[in-house]
């Protein structure tokens, strides 16, 4: 008989075991959780033992205490309050050391004490506290979440350089309209590259490259040593490196010398998207005089995987 | 072209490719909360790889994931959630409990000034070593300080908020009817007396530990540890004796600068006052209904109380409170104060507010 709800046999001990009572959780509201934890835990009704098994893994005592504060137990409040608000504030001060996550700590601690919804019941951001994690870690996962949805929010009313870009400049001199050719087939072919690695050293080269964490960081997120997260990355260079010459070599069916001018360009030109990259503007290549061309040349090279023409045009 | 320029070549690509807005559409993006058990380990394996393979695909989950990451504190994940918990307070802790120990050894012409200026720094300090993510450099200066002492205030600590914790769910535990379980409130002097055979349950702190170098040092450290973790304004007392390292489990304590006037709240609701340094106690009437949580005392004669539903009290003669009107009905969890007129509060959710006219009107701080 596979279901989501435990036993009453396994509620006593689980309710014992969370330590419910301290708060006078309801056992009701209490095993509502458990079963709520469990359809999130588990895609499909669990066999009775299995079911066990996974309940007995949840962090139980955050969780009794999620319920008493939803239900607002006053007691676990403060207890909540005290015990990780300092956490969350920490959290915040971590996320954006100016203090702007602040206010969402603050715009959570509100949602967590529970929201008056229209028929007058309150709903609080606890319930969806499943004690797969610990309050804490959920709290900061949460915030991160919270965060991240804010940045992309505000940035998608920006206007993106590829919304305002002109079709591709004619007037280019040949051999800038040649490298932009190399540097749009590099794009793609590395690209391609890190596509078919495995998603553990995608996820690392993101970390690393895109959210600029430190290897200590990475190391964190994935469980390795830094020493490892180093090593890895150096391999996974490696492996694309190896990869892009293929790709030239054999599709592109380039000669040693072009290949070479494909990576050169890339050097040359880089230095300056680098800087656009920073400041969020497009800005002057160094072999380009005026602003709009780099821009062009930036979205198009944005847009260049898509495209299937190729660097041997 | 050289070897070394390609390599620079594929980091200068990777730094733009990786960039690139990626999001799976047939994919749901990953919550909080799977984030978070995923980053614990606590996902099953196919489901954990499922939310790799996405984050590895979508920009937003990744970056989520990112600044889920700097939120870590840099522990081993290894260890039980009490343990890193109380690691990350250690360093922050380590500073106040240094200046704690330092202090204490200080010649008795330094100690007046320093108390004075006690309450008005306090919620302000206490604000930081709460919140600030706690900064390596900062451990080397204290224990080059004073190695010694720190080295054992630490430790103490350490053991101290163990066993606190411990002692805090014992209490907890015996609060079945629902009624506010402040840490302090409730104390039975068995606890104070031994925190390792009071509360079984705790990782059982061996006594020598009370016993290193400067138990003085450690016990006033101890003290400020648990005055910090409850953001309590606390004046330190006088050079304590070995049993002060045990007044870590004492009652909301408040010593007014000068160190022979103390309150204490007990149980939540009861007030009282000591002028000979907390030999004698008596009872001070206060007309609350509520809990109390916290008080501050800026002089030897005034002191403010915050409690439960928006309540205020003051005295300005050291024997009669009064209510201080305040405008919303919320759990007031801190005080600062610098006179009779002056006080800030914090409420449960974070909130501040201060007054400068004794309550006739309140300001939101933040």
């Amino acid at each position: 008989m596979s279901s989501w709800r435990p036993s009453e046999s396994a509620v006593t001990h689980l309710y014992q075991q969370s330590r419910a009572d301290r708060w006078s959780v309801p056992v009701a509201v209490f095993v509502a959780a458990l079963e709520r934890s469990a359809r999130k835990a588990c895609a499909t009704p669990p066999e009775p033992r299995e079911l066990e098994r996974v309940l007995r893994s949840l962090h139980l005592e955050d969780l009794a205490l999620a319920c008493a504060c939803a239900s607002g137990h006053e007691g676990a409040w403060e207890h909540f309050v005290r015990e990780h608000r300092p956490v969350l504030y920490r959290a915040a001060d971590a996320i954006d050391p100016t203090g702007g996550a602040r206010e969402l700590a603050d715009s959570l601690y509100g949602e967590l004490f529970g929201v008056v919804e229209r028929n007058g019941e309150r709903r609080s951001l606890f319930e969806y506290f499943h004690g797969r994690s610990s309050l804490s870690t959920w709290l900061r996962a949460v915030l991160a979440q919270r965060h991240v949805d804010r940045v992309r929010s505000t940035r998608r009313l920006e206007p993106l350089p590829d919304e305002e870009r002109t079709p591709p400049a004619r007037s280019q001199e040949p051999a800038q309209s040649r490298i932009a050719a190399y540097i749009r087939l590099m794009r793609r072919v590395v690209t391609a590259a890190v596509a078919r690695l495995p998603a553990k050293d995608r996820l690392r080269l993101g970390y690393y490259y895109a959210e600029e964490l430190t290897l200590a960081q990475i190391g964190r997120a994935l469980g390795e040593h830094e020493a490892t997260v180093s090593r890895n990355l150096a391999k996974a260079r490696r492996e694309i490196r190896a990869d892009v010459e293929g790709q030239l070599r054999e599709q592109e069916h380039m000669t040693p010398g072009q290949i070479d001018e494909c990576f050169e360009a890339v050097v040359a030109d880089v230095g300056s998207l680098d800087v656009s990259d920073l400041l969020g503007t497009a800005s002057d290549p160094p072999d380009s005089g005026n602003s709009p061309g780099a821009r062009r040349k930036d979205s198009q090279d944005k847009r260049s995987k898509e495209r299937p023409e190729g660097a041997s045009a | 072209m050289p070897e070394r320029d390609r390599d620079q070549s594929v980091e200068q690509l990777l730094r733009r490719v990786m960039s690139d807005d990626i999001t799976p559409l047939e994919e749901a993006c990953v919550d909080g909360e799977t984030i978070a058990a995923w980053s614990e380990g606590s996902l099953r394996a196919a489901e954990a790889s499922a939310v790799e393979r996405h984050v590895a695909g979508c920009s937003r989950c990744r970056a989520l994931m990112a600044s889920f990451v700097r939120t870590t504190p840099p522990q081993p994940v290894a260890e039980s959630l009490w343990r890193r918990w109380h690691l990350a307070w250690a360093v922050p802790l380590a500073t106040a409990a240094t200046a704690a120990a330092i202090w204490v050894i200080l010649p008795d012409t330094g100690t007046a000034p320093l108390t004075n200026a006690e309450p008005i720094g306090t919620i302000a300090r206490d604000e930081r070593a709460l919140t600030s993510p706690p900064p390596p450099a900062a451990q080397s200066s204290p224990v080059a300080a004073a190695p010694s002492e720190s080295a054992a205030a630490i430790q103490s600590q350490q053991r101290a908020k163990v066993a606190e914790s411990s002692s805090n769910e014992l209490r907890q535990r015996a609060d079945t009817s629902g009624n506010r379980s402040l840490a302090d409130q409730v104390q039975a002097p068995a606890i104070a007396r031994s925190p390792a055979e009071a509360s079984p349950a705790a990782p059982a702190p061996p006594e020598a530990s009370f016993a290193l170098p400067a138990p003085a040092a450690a016990g006033a450290a101890a003290e400020r540890a648990e005055a910090d973790t409850k953001k309590e304004v606390a004046t330190n007392s006088a050079p304590a004796p070995l049993a002060a390292a045990r007044q870590a489990f004492a009652p909301i304590q408040i010593v007014a600068p000068g160190g022979t006037t103390r309150w204490r709240i007990v149980s939540g609701q009861r007030v009282e006052r000591s002028t000979n340094a907390g030999a004698d106690w008596t009872l001070v009437n206060v007309a609350s209904t509520g809990a109390l949580t916290a008080a501050a005392a800026p002089s030897a004669t005034v002191c403010w109380i915050v409690g439960a539903g928006g309540a205020v009290y003051v005295t300005t003669d050291g024997a009669r409170f009064t209510r201080v009107p305040f405008q919303e009905i919320v759990n007031l969890t801190s005080v600062s104060a610098t006179d009779g007129i002056t006080a800030t509060v914090t409420s449960v959710d974070g909130r501040s507010w201060r007054t400068t006219d004794q309550g006739k009107t309140w300001l939101g701080v933040n």
